[in-house]
């Protein structure tokens, strides 16, 4: 079907389908150089399990209760994970459709809820970015323009789900999205997970992580 | 401060070229500017200047990284805030990296994506080092310690003289004529370290430690040759110092045969020594234990009896950022604390989420910051205020020495103390029956032997 759905694709498919590769290229050399620098040798003597670190900090280190960048700021944490969450929709609904595949009506709704409910938490991210003095000075043009893009990126989805129209000014945004993710702070979608494992390993080696009762 | 040249901006950026591993090049590339860690971070908490945000500091190193090494930074610098490594960068990330992070790691355990905030200022850190920009009374502290042996310069002599000093008044104290406090002795199962402050400043705490071996009936010795537990090189940024005296302790350990390394209270100490300097050298030390899980061996083992009756006051805990969140070492001193005092109580928060005293990271060290220094350690003394104690001990001289000023400047009202201390004073010893002879403590044969040389 896939095959088939490839020989009669439209022309801003091709475009977003080009984009695909470029992008997954994009993250390969990232990718592909973390892995060729790897992780040094470490010469003191073990205290822990470094795999036991990396397990939680991919677990319990993430866990809300534990950070406090999510407890102090529910609010906000609980944006952040709305967000994400419809930011991983939209990109299995973008492979859907480049492959040719229809959801069916209930995760038609279930996607369009979601999109929108990622769109408006991303807006209020963004609103949250130029308002507040902090975040401003923190941030840099990359920053509103990764944040923008995947916004209109999720409006997008949604309106794609409702209006069949809307479809190729979906594929062209997310062909941007993709050209631009390996080159700006959306590469994090890669150094994530590196710094998690970079930080589980550390505090697994000396025993730290994951932690015990103090 | 001096002009950036082409030559000192070439040394900087080596930081980069040099990639060891995979760990540096994630760590830049890691943040999303969330601004998250700024709750994390006692420079913002007490004067909540948007520059002190952790994440900040993460950015002034990789928006040089970003500048010479990414494609983005390379083609359009002001999209990706790619700077270049000029005057006003390198005042700004000497400001930041060494005069508003004590390098605690608080905000790194609780960064929502996690990067190692601490471990980019270090190599931010490395940068300056590089190009000849570590302040210059935290160099001059290096300084002293590469070409004297430790860190305040104390010339042997008046080292030695203090040890006798102090061996003598444990003597008084436990009336026992032969209680020692070992230099020099070979093929002992213990090489004890000290903090230069010890022997400077706090004397006392060497007799508690002595008082706790003597106790224990511990093999142990001190060495005139490297007995500096510090190592301010793993401040300042500079591997190469750091690996000197790294290396000499690691020397002193085949020369004297112990058979372990005994690091003394002091949290930096610790680490250089147990995690930084093997990598240093590249090469496995020999067991590196800190003294404070060495008492709770003592205990757990039954090699020393306490009393917790003769501690009445209500007893907090300070943990060390370099001990605890940066070597795991986070139940020993509660253990010898509960086992020691009768009303033992945390301060909140405490273990790994503990905020800093507002010393680490070369502050004490660094008297261009010291404003700052006082203004951070705000939290620290609200902390103590609240926990309600009498007595604040820490396994960190480092931090006795802030501690000390916070008491001071806060007018607090507490005791500060080691925990070796705590422990010397709870010790139970049975007195040993009289000997019939006197005979001359090592300290003073080895005295009488400078002397006649």
């Amino acid at each position: 079907m896939v095959v088939y759905k490839t020989l009669l694709m439209y022309w801003f498919e091709w475009i977003a389908l080009g984009a695909l590769v470029i992008c997954l290229a994009g993250l390969a050399y990232h990718v592909i150089r973390l892995i060729r620098l790897g992780i040094r040798d470490d010469y003191s003597a073990r205290a822990g399990s470094p795999a036991a670190g990396v397990a939680y900090s991919f677990t319990g280190g993430m866990d809300p209760r534990n950070k406090e960048s999510a407890y102090l700021n529910l609010p906000t944490y609980a944006s952040g994970v709305i967000f994400h969450i419809a930011v991983f929709a939209a990109i299995v609904l973008f492979f859907l459709f480049l492959a040719g595949v229809n959801p069916g009506q209930s995760a038609r709704l279930i996607l369009t809820v979601v999109a929108f409910s990622g769109a408006a938490t991303g807006i209020g991210m963004l609103v949250k970015r130029m308002t507040d003095k902090k975040l401003r000075y923190l941030s840099n043009a990359d920053d509103y323009i990764s944040l923008l893009l995947v916004i209109i990126f999720l409006i997008l989805a949604g309106f794609t789900l409702l209006f069949p129209v809307v479809y190729p000014a979906f594929m062209l945004v997310s062909a941007l999205l993709l050209l631009y993710m390996p080159l700006g702070k959306l590469r994090h979608a890669v150094y994530f997970f590196a710094a998690r494992i970079h930080l589980g390993r550390f505090y697994g080696w000396r025993n730290v992580w994951p932690p015990r009762k103090a | 401060m001096e002009k950036v040249t082409k030559d000192k901006i070439k040394a900087g950026l080596e930081v980069f070229r040099q990639l060891h591993d995979s760990k540096l090049l994630t760590h830049l590339n890691s943040c999303v500017h969330c601004g998250l860690c700024a709750d994390s971070c006692l420079y913002y908490l007490t004067m909540e200047d948007e520059r002190m945000i952790p994440a900040n500091k993460v950015e002034v190193v990789a928006s040089v990284y970003r500048r010479y090494h990414t494609l983005a930074g390379r083609v359009a610098p002001r999209l990706v805030n790619a700077r270049e490594l000029d005057d006003d960068t390198v005042e700004e990330m000497v400001d930041l990296l060494f005069g508003a992070c004590t390098m605690c790691g608080r905000c790194v355990k609780h960064c929502s994506i996690g990067v190692d905030i601490e471990y980019v200022v270090r190599m931010g850190r490395e940068m300056l080092s590089n190009m000849g920009y570590v302040p210059a009374s935290l160099q001059a502290t290096v300084n002293a310690a590469l070409e004297t042996g430790n860190n305040m310069a104390i010339p042997e002599e008046e080292f030695l003289d203090t040890i006798e000093w102090m061996e003598e008044e444990m003597q008084d104290e436990l009336e026992d004529p032969e209680a020692e406090i070992p230099i020099n002795q070979t093929g002992k199962n213990v090489l004890y370290t000290l903090n230069p402050r010890e022997p400077k400043f706090f004397p006392l705490s060497i007799s508690a430690m002595a008082k706790v071996f003597y106790a224990a009936g511990e093999s142990w010795t001190l060495s005139t040759g490297m007995y500096d537990v510090t190592n301010y090189a793993y401040f300042s940024g500079n591997t190469e110092h750091g690996a000197i005296i790294g290396r000499r302790i690691y020397e002193e350990m085949e020369k004297m045969q112990a058979n372990k390394l005994v690091l003394a209270e002091c949290g930096h100490g610790t680490r250089a020594n147990r995690w930084e300097a093997p990598n240093y050298l590249k090469k496995a030390f020999p067991e590196t234990i800190s003294s404070v899980e060495l008492m709770a061996s003592y205990l757990r083992e039954g090699r020393i009896t306490s009393d917790k009756s003769l501690t009445e006051e209500p007893v907090t805990l300070h943990d060390p950022c370099n001990l605890v969140r940066g070597g795991g070492i986070v139940d020993e001193q509660r253990y010898i604390l509960k086992s020691c005092v009768q009303h033992f109580v945390e301060m909140s928060p405490h273990g790994l989420d503990n905020f800093c005293c507002g010393g680490g990271g070369g502050q004490l060290a660094m008297g261009e910051y010291n404003d700052r220094r006082l203004k951070i350690a705000e939290i620290k003394a609200e902390q103590i205020r609240k926990s309600g104690a009498k007595i604040v001990a820490t396994p960190c001289h480092n931090c006795v020495d802030q501690l000390s000023q916070i008491n001071v400047n806060f007018k607090l009202n507490v005791q500060i103390k080691t925990i070796a201390e705590i422990v010397a004073d709870s010790l139970v010893i049975e007195p040993k029956s009289p000997q019939p002879q006197n005979p001359q403590s090592q300290n003073q044969q080895l005295q009488n032997q400078q002397s006649q040389k």
